[in-house]
């Protein structure tokens, strides 16, 4: 659930309103923020309609649910702190803050942008202090949980190996000789699931294999030390 | 060790005692060419034809051949046992040296040949590696992850396939030492006292 929270807040962030013309102070935002997502800011930095302590807390849970990748809390309006909130918009400003947080993060804004759009969207200062500070001790776990969003190629997290003499089998007597077994543990798009590729190997192969990717270590090495 | 034919494979052979030295060379040379390619059928009729015989005594005949040379390399015949187990059989002199002569001249290919058919698994045929640096994606910017891509050439059964792998440079160096201790043990005094041994 933690997952689809993501990929929802992301295209709520980039669906742009095309028409441009309207208000010249979406073209300063320089984000892409979509519409719902600033008039959920407005209503975030509004402190008629989410009171001091209520705008703390819910900083705090939209920081965490994201990198923890935890599922939003469905009973979230039934806490005492948000007993005053009006259910539609605790909705609106939890998914516009959520946004906001996760498109800085993406773009690697720094600390002034981001302070120019929470006063664009009329956030008071204290306000806007104790998000800049929600956001700068996010930002990197934030961008970690970021870059494992997107489609890879099986990525090998581990090898296991096994050697073997074989002996003989129905169409030969006399194999006699030494064969590996390598399993390559991989990792496909950030799930916890891991698929095995197995090969196997005389003692040249893997010779030859080994030699393969020494090489590709020294290439890394030699690149590191540019 | 002495190959033992059995009489049915005997009676197949007998032919080539009533055919001269030329044909059996053919003939040699025919059930090699099948060993490594698979039979013609077109040629046992091409055969018959030439020599006047049904084109069933031509196959069995070669047929024969073949499991001669098949049961030879599988056993490991040296040059003395194929002699010995070819003379028990009863052919003349010119015939066993013939015979002789083609089995040990393709005794390497055969046994390749039995061992691609006897392999279950994939074996490693090459590995090609790039190293590319990630810089973006759609859901983050400015990145600098480096990540290494392979191509892993495998070959299982005669079909040949290739995976797409990939890997950071930390996983890399680890799997390097893994596969390094691998081929170390080989060398240990248990794996070499074992292998000696067979």
């Amino acid at each position: 659930m933690g997952f689809y929270l993501l990929t929802y807040l992301l295209t709520l962030a980039n669906d742009t309103d095309v028409d441009y013309g309207r208000g010249p102070w979406i073209r300063k935002l320089r984000m892409d923020l979509s519409e719902d997502v600033i008039e959920g800011l407005h209503l975030a930095g509004d402190s008629v309609h989410i009171p001091d302590q209520s705008f703390l807390l819910l900083l705090r849970i939209v920081s965490e649910s994201i990198v923890d990748r935890r599922p939003a809390d469905p009973h979230l309006s039934a806490k005492k702190e948000f007993g005053s909130v009006d259910r539609g918009t605790l909705k609106q400003v939890y998914a516009a803050l959520g946004a906001l947080l996760l498109e800085a993060a993406k773009l690697d804004k720094d600390v002034a942008a981001v302070s120019q759009v929470l006063e664009d969207c009329k956030f008071s200062q204290e306000r806007i202090k104790q998000l800049i500070a929600v956001y700068q001790q996010h930002k990197q776990p934030l961008r970690s949980v970021l870059s494992k969003i997107g489609s890879n190629l099986p990525h090998v997290v581990d090898v296991d190996w096994r050697l073997d003499y074989y002996i003989k089998n129905n169409n030969l007597e006399k194999v006699s000789r030494p064969v590996f077994l390598i399993d390559l543990k991989t990792r496909v798009n950030a799930s916890e699931e891991t698929e095995t590729v197995q090969i196997a190997c005389t003692q040249d192969q893997l010779q030859d294999l080994v030699g393969k990717l020494r090489d590709a270590c020294k290439g890394l090495e030699r690149v590191a030390q540019l | 060790m002495l190959l033992i034919l059995g009489d049915e494979h005997k009676q197949h052979l007998e032919y080539l005692c009533s055919v001269s030295l030329d044909v059996v060379q053919e003939f040699c040379r025919l059930s090699v060419e099948f060993l490594m390619k698979g039979t013609n059928a077109k040629i046992y009729n091409s055969a018959a034809q030439k020599l006047g015989v049904e084109a069933i005594i031509i196959q069995k005949a070669i047929e024969g051949l073949m499991h001669l040379f098949l049961e030879s390399s599988k056993l490991l015949l040296i040059e003395s046992d194929f002699q010995d187990s070819v003379k028990a059989a009863g052919f003349s002199d010119e015939l066993q040296s013939e015979l002789l002569r083609c089995y040990l001249e393709n005794q390497a290919d055969i046994r390749r040949i039995q061992l691609d058919i006897s392999m279950g698994l994939s074996h490693y045929r090459d590995l090609e590696w790039r190293l590319d640096v990630k810089l973006a994606s759609r859901s983050l910017r400015h990145q600098v992850e480096p990540v290494v891509t392979m191509k892993l050439h495998v070959k299982d059964s005669g079909k040949e396939e290739t995976r797409l792998l990939q890997t950071d440079p930390v996983n890399l160096v680890h799997m390097t030492r893994t596969l390094e201790e691998a081929l170390q043990e080989l060398n240990s005094a248990h794996c070499r006292r074992i292998c000696r041994n067979f």
